[in-house]
């Protein structure tokens, strides 16, 4: 045990009288000692030790003072050594070891040496101590008793029967638990209704509503967040199939997911400012058609408990059924609620001109309540959206680059035939969804000529295709080692976006190149023209 | 000339002239003729003139190389239609590689350069407000890390390029409202400038104070490259998760190098890296790797000893940088990279990749934003003509922008110790809804094997995937 003592003399400009042993002990506020203590810095090892008081005969350890004493007792010392020492125990105060810490500094070290024990396990030490109900962990094994006995224990509950360990998000809660109550009294509902509650959470959560929501009656801004839906992905790791149409039940595996999952009625909890708006501004729109076609798409993803449920309300108030709308299938929107807290954001208010006209069709898709969401969301993508709309697109249809890109390389693959054709034969078929329709057309022509005149790249060359010929025509060094980006790769990559067909054709384009001559003139180019294709096929 | 109805007319069309031009360069200055091509004609010529000129300037022919950029001066343009506007990016990628080749004209030529850094930055924002990538990026990989963060009351988040903090407003307005409760969140920021990461210290910390979320922000001010682990200080107990938007690829530099300069000495690094990590892949997943992996980037000048499949996907700095996020293990580490090769050690792959890629870039921003558009103007001349200009121009390690499929990602990432997460459907279906309110119906989303694409047209454009640490 290393022991050093220091004699504090900070000027904490505490003044409080040395206790006398029998007077009580004051407690000086925490981390500003008593000037007159004797500071008493410990290195961890001593701090840490558990047998602080040892025999001075013996040098056997005990956690305890009073049993050291006892123990001495069997040693029968004289009776001089026998007594402590007669002066007053002066007061100690403990600094903590570790360097970087507050406490290091004498003038804030701590009067109790159990306190700075346990100061120094918590800040400085790792924590070895978990719950078994929660994953809290603890470095002192006392507070993680302490914690034991209550994990679990303080809940909230709400009426509808969510539970909660921390009282804001069950205040949270309830408040737009009330409001959902309130409104599923308009329709079916599921839960009784309780007295609303502000909620501070919400109100700073949320977005001011930028437009009234159609369906429901003007409700205070920041309470009616009533999301029915669900919490966030806490359920995600269930599978769940996308929603239902609300036609059908809704898909059993889903119930059965819900029933299981013990928390499914915390699709109603949480609700923010952001969801009620969006939930507000939900127009009633039969989902369903649409739904079923994304399934297939999307095989290998697994559903999103929450966000899988959508159905349109006929009444836009979404909230009040999550239950409604995911057992009777006939209300809206969805739990995505819960997610739309942040992505409402995201979404932002760009997609505000746009989606409130367009709701009813778009929501006809998915999920309202996302669609909700950017007809409210505030501002993070605000301005920007403003000037997409203004935007008009140009007016007559120019090809994009893309287009032109495809245009290109079927140009060159067109006017040869045979081999290389067969290969770009999935250029040909690949339609441009971009491209004007005439470039179809010619796509299809077998004519490479006239293809290539029509473009009025003016090749009179029979199987000449302009940009294949031109490259091959100019003088340049393609040796082996250079394989030609011919449009013919150009073709390959658009199409399949894949390299493989690209390497392939680089080889059979390398061939050919390999036999091209120095270029004649274009004036008499058709007999070079055919020449070449056919050499390099 | 051109036909609306698709028949052909031969007619003496200017454009016969082009052939005649190419070969004889000192023949006229302006072209009178050119301003009469119509705009596809135009950008099927500008296609042919940079085939051309990278032909040239691949093979050395620096003069010829020359002549073809003067021709594409004459009918690019940064201001003109897509194509014209591309024309001008990668002709002036292909200029400064020429340039490369006069060391000390280069240097004189970029020494008085000021990089204005307000500038970049707002430029970066543009980019995620007018364009839906990032969003969609952030949409998904904030998905993702809240479904694996259910449950876990310390949350510890990794970014490694620390730009925008709308990403993470996001994530702590999401956990602050799950039902159990916000957890403890703790967002480490990675980023070169401090001045970037204090910005976002300030608008995070207000954040989460106002949604009464325990919260902590820790900077390291730090290059990808030269990042020290230890930094990010990541403690025992609580979850970690990494978010990783188009950084990884920065990392793929100096294998080229090494291949090229010793091949005898093959990815011994990044082979025993990898023997490592073959203790943790199941028989399969090597024979699928082996089988799967195909002639990409790989050159046939090199021995057999590093003619191994696998270790063409080795380099050593990528290596070190997952096998040392593998070491952290991590709860989810989302990826988003662009979905394309420009990594080929052939200049012509990489252009020809790269057209296509960029086209439908310029495409998009053709559809979201005027012609005349200030804005659209910086985008596609600081971020596309950049990197436009990186993947052309630079080779070895000052080549950052080596993107590559997500196939080859994929493996890499399976090979360095990461199971793939699939994406939810519920992040898809934002990511959907996303996208749907950009009014343009050129953007579409596709799954992929879990992971999540992003394209324009049919174009894959970028791809979101979700990894977890698998021992």
């Amino acid at each position: 045990m290393n022991d050093s003592t220091v004699s504090g003399d900070s000027s904490s400009g505490n003044q409080v009288a040395p206790p006398k042993p029998a007077a009580k002990k004051k407690r000086n506020l925490p981390g500003m000692p008593d000037p007159d203590a004797e500071v008493i810095a410990l290195s961890p090892k001593a701090l840490l030790a558990t047998n602080r008081f040892v025999c001075e005969i013996c040098n056997k350890g005990f956690q305890r003072d009073q049993n050291l004493q006892l123990h001495r007792r069997g040693h029968n010392l004289p009776w001089k050594l026998r007594q402590r020492s007669s002066k007053d125990v002066k007061k100690r105060v403990y600094v903590c070891p570790e360097p970087s810490c507050v406490h290091h500094d004498p003038s804030r070290a701590l009067g109790d040496l159990t306190g700075i024990k346990k100061h120094f396990c918590r800040k400085h030490g790792e924590k070895k101590w978990k719950c078994d109900k929660c994953s809290k962990k603890y470095a002192v094994q006392s507070d993680w008793k302490a914690h034991s006995k209550i994990c679990g224990t303080r809940e909230y509950k709400c009426d509808c029967g969510t539970l909660f360990s921390r009282r804001d998000s069950f205040i949270t809660h309830r408040a737009f638990c009330d409001a959902l109550a309130e409104e599923s009294a308009k329709t079916q509902t599921l839960v009784a209704p309780t007295s609303p509650d502000e909620d501070k959470n919400v109100e700073a959560a949320a977005s001011p509503p930028q437009s009234p929501p159609p369906q429901v009656s003007p409700a205070p801004p920041a309470p009616p967040s009533r999301a029915s839906p669900a919490p966030p992905p806490p359920r995600a790791s269930p599978a769940l199939p996308p929603p239902a149409p609300p036609s059908q039940a809704p898909h059993p595996q889903f119930l059965l997911q819900l029933l299981c999952c013990p928390l499914f009625c915390l699709f109603r909890a949480q609700p923010s400012g952001n969801l009620y708006e969006l939930l507000e501004s939900t127009s009633p729109n039969p989902t369903t058609t649409q739904i079923p076609e994304e399934t297939p798409s999307i095989t290998n993803l697994t559903a999103s408990c929450g966000g899988s449920s959508s159905s349109s309300s006929s009444n836009g108030s979404s909230s009040s059924n999550v239950f409604a709308s995911l057992f009777a299938s006939s209300t809206s929107s969805g739990s995505l609620h819960s997610q739309t807290t942040g992505f409402t954001d995201l979404f932002g208010a760009i997609a505000r001109p746009t989606c409130t006209p367009d709701v009813p069709p778009s929501s006809s898709t998915e999920p309202v309540s996302l669609c909700l969401a950017m007809s409210q969301g505030s501002s993070i993508f605000g301005t920007a959206g403003q000037e997409r709309r203004q935007y008009a697109p140009a007016p007559q249809p120019a090809m994009s680059a893309t287009a032109l890109l495809q245009k290109a390389a079927q140009m060159g693959a067109a006017a040869s035939n045979g081999s290389l054709l067969r290969g770009l034969g999935i250029v040909s078929s690949s339609s441009s969804s971009t491209g004007p329709q005439e470039w179809s057309q010619q796509r299809l022509e077998p004519d490479g000529l006239s293809l290539a005149a029509g473009l009025g790249l003016g090749l009179a060359c029979d199987g000449g295709s302009g940009l294949k010929e031109l490259m091959l025509g100019t003088p340049s060094v393609f040796g082996p080692k250079h394989p030609t980006l011919d449009l013919l790769g150009l073709g390959m990559a658009a199409s399949s976006g894949s390299t493989d067909g690209l390497s392939a054709l680089m080889t059979s384009i390398n061939g050919g190149l390999d036999v091209s001559a120095a270029p004649p003139p274009f004036g008499g180019g058709e007999e070079f023209g055919s020449k070449d294709i056919r050499r390099s096929l | 000339m051109f036909q609306e109805d698709g028949s052909s007319s031969v007619t003496s069309s200017p454009l016969q002239m082009f052939p005649m031009m190419s070969l004889s360069p000192g023949t006229m200055s302006p072209y009178p003729w050119l301003k009469e091509l119509k705009p596809e004609e135009r950008g099927l010529y500008l296609i042919h003139l940079l085939v051309n000129c990278a032909n040239h300037v691949a093979s050395g022919s620096l003069e010829n190389a020359n002549i073809a950029l003067d021709q594409i001066s004459h009918l690019a343009s940064p201001q003109g239609d897509t194509m014209q506007r591309i024309a001008s990016y990668f002709s002036e990628a292909l200029a400064d590689r020429v340039l490369r080749a006069w060391p000390g004209v280069y240097k004189a030529f970029h020494s008085t350069r000021i990089p204005v850094v307000a500038e970049e930055i707002l430029v970066k924002k543009m980019f995620f407000e007018f364009l839906p990538f990032m969003k969609v990026a952030f949409v998904i990989s904030n998905q993702a890390i809240v479904e694996s963060m259910e449950g876990e009351k310390m949350v510890h988040v990794i970014d490694l390029n620390a730009t925008e903090p709308a990403q993470w407003c996001a994530l702590i307005r999401d956990l602050s409202a799950r039902p159990e409760g916000p957890p403890h969140l703790r967002i480490t920021g990675v980023h070169q400038r401090k001045e970037v990461l204090e910005q976002m210290a300030h608008i995070l910390t207000e954040e989460a104070e106002n949604l009464d979320l325990p919260f902590q922000f820790n900077p390291v001010v730090s290059k990808l490259e030269n990042l020290d682990i230890e930094k990010l200080r990541v403690k025992t107990g609580e979850a970690l998760a990494i978010s990783s938007i188009m950084q990884l690829h920065t990392l793929l530099g100096s294998e080229n190098d090494q291949r090229k300069k010793s091949p005898s000495t093959p990815m011994s690094n990044g082979i025993g890296v990898h023997l490592q990590r073959v203790a943790h892949m199941n028989q399969s997943t090597l024979r699928e790797l082996l089988e799967k992996d195909t002639v990409n980037g790989y050159s046939p000048s090199t021995d057999s000893a590093s003619s191994s499949p696998l270790s063409s996907i080795h380099s050593p700095n990528i290596d070190s940088f997952l096998n040392a996020l593998w070491g952290l293990s991590p709860k989810v580490m989302v990826v988003t990279e662009q979905d394309s090769d420009h990594n080929a050690k052939n200049l012509m792959e990489r252009l020809s990749e790269s057209l296509y890629f960029y086209a439908a870039l310029f495409d998009c921003l053709e559809s979201a934003l005027p012609r005349a558009s200030l804005e659209r103007l910086k985008m596609e001349k600081m971020i596309l003509g950049d990197e436009i200009k990186n993947i052309i121009a630079c080779e070895g390690a000052e080549r950052r922008e080596r993107h590559e499929k997500l196939e080859r990602w994929s493996q890499r990432l399976e090979l360095a110790g990461f199971a793939n997460v699939p994406l939810s459907y519920y992040a898809m279906l934002q990511a959907k809804r996303l996208l749907q309110s950009y009014n343009s119906d050129g953007y579409r989303i596709k799954e992929e094997n879990g992971c999540v694409v992003i394209c324009w047209q049919d174009r894959p454009l970028y791809a979101v995937s979700a990894w977890r640490f698998r021992r």
